[in-house]
């Protein structure tokens, strides 16, 4: 018994992860979230944005794969921008990410009778990574002269007056890859000095916590968790705040396995 | 030929690295300026390696089929994926090419379907394996044998706990507790690291400034 | 009897003082009780691409509440003068832009306005390089004004950024470092101690000839010129040798066709080296796929069909990582790993039999190959290493005795 207990076959431990997950996604359970520091500093800053009727680009930087953990957090913020009637301005940084920006633009957008072109804009992907955010300070026009559709900048009354980065009031990049840490920060809030802020998959948020304390990020969303933080500030929850009770099960189910093979480990060693 | 391939690569890595650092520290507009043209021409070569990209893919798995290699019916796929959407954006729902994406759903659109229901799809569905992979791996490795992995193992269960919900509930102290291992002694790690990763990032660019790493030539050094 | 000044001359005397009060705009007026505005000066602003002038005055404790300095310019002393800048009466100190003003006592008393634009007759108008503007500084509170004596100043583009002077020093400190051991390691042996994961390498590659499984090495998903990649490379340079010695067989995966190239180039010279050119095959060193997860799915696919007794992951990977090493770990085969990827190295930690973290992939490298620039280049980083944690060490010390020189020194601008 003990032995078995310290070498559980894996495929019963995919069957109860597995479990674990689908059963609270479909009992629809969800569970009280309590927002943290960093998650209720993004809100303040896109508070402060709707207080001084500004403007603001979500950068778009992930793909098909990190769908199910960045489309929540996606939808949070565009729920509060939309709601508070900030502009948006969307960008796309990685090649995969236009048809899922796209998606929940529209889908957001319809959700609050938004108008394109006044309220907010799309301006799609353009190569270059780093090399665009560059740009895009230097001349934002040179960056995206058209949005999606072919439209020019200037025909657009929400793009008409977006001359460099330093005309957002607040920037804030989705992030399932490096382009916080290598593409905004250096090549972006430290050469033009604007308010920051990311979210990102929950395995990278550490990697960006010492530009939190640098302060060259305002705050940052980690992975569901901080999404399903968002949704609560906001006041709508969905499925960041769903998938929360399947994380919350997924972690109880590791922790009484680790623990169960600690038992047995201990227990054959005394033997 | 070597001048070609092996020379003038050297030099233009060279004199466009020294331009580079220059710029960081010359403010005046016409440095500016050279930064801006930089930064176009940077985008121009990122958009050309999509192509080249592509092309390599293709002829990688072309030649699969070709000699017959085994599971060269699994690079027959590629073409047939590839080959749908390409399709389905020449269509570009009746519109054509040259016209500006198809707006609509994944209903409407059918570049639009295959992107929702079989990329992301797909892609997801690898990227969720990590879960239980992940179970497995935990389970297996994280066994107190000596002090040191019996800390581990309480620093892993403490996060663990207090980055979901649950771990309010079980306690107040252990969302308190996961946020102080992040903080602190994880980000004390991490910036030891990143500073040697830097520093070794430094070096290598130097060295690639300079012309002494050369094996990004491909080759070998001479 | 005494002598009377002639009533003439009283009233010229009276007469020129009401002319020297009534010279206006350079004269300073001061109606009520306002305090005079001292030591104004007007400059161009530094370290930048021109277009901006920068205004300084002294600070005075005695301003009343709701005052406020408001700048005016003009491309003539006679005007007309456009509004350019307001601020409140305490704001804008120069200790707030210390990269400007310095970090001394004296940039408390001290206020500061950069003007780029000013509202014209025909709209906001941006300041040219190389034009002389008058400007002229004025407090108001409530309906009391005074003024400082207009000053002039024009704005020019400049060729060197001051506020990143630390900047080139440390980085300039750091590259003579690096170039001049890469320079030393052409002449002197340079020692590197062992690295641990290079044992457990030869263990893994004793493995796999014993049993006589191949050895898969995999690389990781950056391209060629990242550090990481060409760190990989060098390995793997040494893994060929072995493998031709030991007449182990060799499957080499990568990511994208450069990466795969330069491999099959660093594989063929190891076995030519070790004198088994004929044990080469070019169709063992290919690309398993471009995007992440094809490449990590083609790789597992090899790990779970062929066997192989060891894998060896070098570069940097995201998050296939998992896959790939717990993957591995079911087939039973020994694990070694090297990524400088901080986020996945928890995950090569718990799967892998070995991980090299970090540096210590560049360090093994560099061990492995001996080449000079790479162990010039790894003392030139253990040499800089040291400066920061002697500087960390010492600008904490100083910094709590409140010395904040060091500090100052390493902060960016």
């Amino acid at each position: 018994m003990i032995q078995w207990l310290m070498n559980i076959d894996r495929r019963i431990i995919f069957v109860f992860v597995f479990l674990g997950v689908a059963l609270p996604l479909l009992a629809n359970v969800f569970l009280p979230i309590k927002p943290t520091r960093d998650v209720i500093s993004v809100y303040d800053q896109f508070e402060k944005v709707a207080e001084d009727e500004g403007i603001v680009l979500l950068s778009f930087s992930y793909g098909a794969s990190t769908e199910p953990e960045m489309q929540p957090m996606a939808r949070a913020i565009l729920r509060h921008c939309f709601s508070r009637n900030i502009k948006v301005v969307a960008v796309c940084l990685w090649p995969e990410a236009p048809g899922l920006a796209r998606k929940v633009l529209e889908e957001i957008g319809d959700e609050f009778g938004k108008t394109y072109g006044e309220d907010y804009a799309f301006l799609g992907f353009k190569p270059g990574n780093f090399a665009v955010v560059l740009n895009m300070g230097q001349d934002f026009r040179d960056a995206f002269p058209q949005d999606n559709w072919g439209t020019p900048l200037e025909e657009l009354a929400l793009t008409q007056d977006i001359r460099t980065l330093r005309d957002f009031d607040f920037v804030f990049d989705l992030a399932a890859g490096d382009s916080i840490e290598f593409w905004w920060i250096p090549y972006g809030q430290e050469k033009y000095g604007f308010p920051f802020a990311g979210g990102c998959t929950a395995v990278m948020a550490p990697d960006l916590f010492p530009f939190l304390q640098s302060k060259q990020m305002v705050g940052l969303l980690g992975g569901l968790a901080g999404a399903a933080e968002y949704e609560t500030l906001v006041g709508r929850q969905d499925k960041a705040t769903a998938g929360m009770s399947a994380q919350s099960m997924a972690h109880l189910i590791i922790v009484a396995f680790i623990l169960f093979g600690n038992m047995a480990f201990f227990l054959s060693r005394r033997r | 030929m070597i001048f070609l391939s092996r020379t003038l690569p050297v030099i233009v890595a060279l004199c466009f690295g020294v331009f580079g650092i220059g710029i960081y520290y010359v403010p005046h507009a016409a440095a500016q300026n050279l930064e801006r043209e930089l930064a176009l021409w940077l985008r121009v070569v990122f958009a050309f390696s999509y192509l080249l990209g592509l092309y390599s893919l293709l002829n990688l798995h072309w030649q699969r089929i070709r000699q017959r290699v085994e599971g060269w019916g699994y690079s027959a796929m590629v073409y047939v994926g590839f080959g749908l959407m390409m399709l389905f954006v020449i269509h570009n729902d009746g519109k054509g090419p040259f016209a500006p994406q198809a707006e609509g759903t994944a209903a409407e659109n059918g570049y639009q379907w295959l992107f929702e229901y079989v990329q992301v799809a797909c892609s997801s569905t690898m990227f969720s394996i990590l879960a239980f992979f992940i179970a497995s791996a935990a389970y297996r490795t994280f066994r107190a044998r000596t002090p040191e992995a019996a800390l581990l193992l309480v620093a892993a269960i403490v996060v663990m706990l207090g980055r979901v919900p649950i771990g309010a509930y079980i306690s107040e102290y252990v969302p308190a507790a996961a946020e102080w291992l992040l903080n602190v002694p994880n980000l004390a790690a991490k910036r030891g690291i990143l500073l040697g990763v830097s520093l070794g990032a430094i070096a290598t660019s130097l060295r690639i400034i300079f012309g002494i790493e050369r094996s990004y030539l491909g080759g070998g050094d001479e | 009897m005494q002598n009377k000044p002639p009533s003439w001359l009283v009233g010229l005397v009276f007469l020129g003082v009401i002319a020297s009060d009534c010279q206006g705009q350079d004269a300073q007026s001061g109606r009520g009780s306002l305090p005079l505005i001292d030591n104004t000066e007007a400059f161009d602003t530094p370290n930048d691409a021109g277009n901006s002038i920068t205004l300084t005055w002294a600070r005075t404790r005695s301003i009343p509440e709701g005052g406020v300095y408001k700048a005016y310019i003009a491309e003539s002393r006679e005007g007309p003068y456009y509004p350019a800048s307001e601020i409140a009466g305490g704001a804008n100190l120069q200790s707030e832009e210390p990269e400007t003003f310095g970090y001394g006592d004296a940039a408390w008393d001290a206020h500061f306005i950069h003007i780029t634009e000013y509202a014209g007759g025909e709209g906001v108008v941006s300041l040219q390089n190389d034009k002389t503007y008058y400007v002229r500084l004025e407090l108001h509170s409530g309906n009391r004004s005074t003024r400082a004596p207009i000053v002039t100043a024009s704005a020019q583009g400049n060729y060197f950024n001051w506020k990143k002077l630390n900047n080139i020093v440390l980085g300039g400190l750091l590259s003579f470092l690096i170039l001049g051991f890469i320079s030393l390691a052409r002449h002197r042996d340079l020692y590197i101690r062992r690295i641990g994961g290079l044992e457990a390498l030869d263990e893994a590659l004793g493995r796999a000839t014993a049993m006589g499984k191949p050895v898969l090495f995999i690389h990781g998903l950056r391209d060629m010129s990242q550090i990481s990649t060409i760190a990989a490379v060098n390995i793997l340079g040494r893994v060929a040798s072995r493998t031709a010695e030991y007449d182990a067989a060799l499957r080499v995966v990568a990511p994208d066709p450069v990466v795969m190239s330069v491999s099959q180039e660093t594989v063929q010279a190891s076995y030519f080296e070790a004198g088994r050119p004929d044990a080469f095959n070019t169709k063992h060193v290919f690309v398993a796929g471009t995007e992440q997860f094809s490449y990590a799915a083609a790789t597992e696919g090899i790990m779970v069909r062929e066997r192989p007794a060891a894998h060896i992951m070098m570069g940097y990977f995201y998050a296939e990582s998992l896959l790939l090493a717990e993957t591995g770990s079911t087939t039973g085969a020994i694990q070694i790993a090297g990524t400088d990827a901080f986020t996945q190295l928890p995950f090569f930690v718990t799967t892998c039999d070995y991980t090299l973290m970090g540096e210590e992939l560049y360090a093994a490298s560099a061990y492995l190959s001996r080449e000079p620039k790479l162990l010039g280049s790894l003392k030139g980083q253990d040499a800089g290493k040291a400066i920061i944690i002697a500087a960390i060490v010492l600008g904490a010390l100083l910094a709590t005795v409140d010395i904040p020189f060091l500090t100052h020194v390493f902060t960016p601008h």
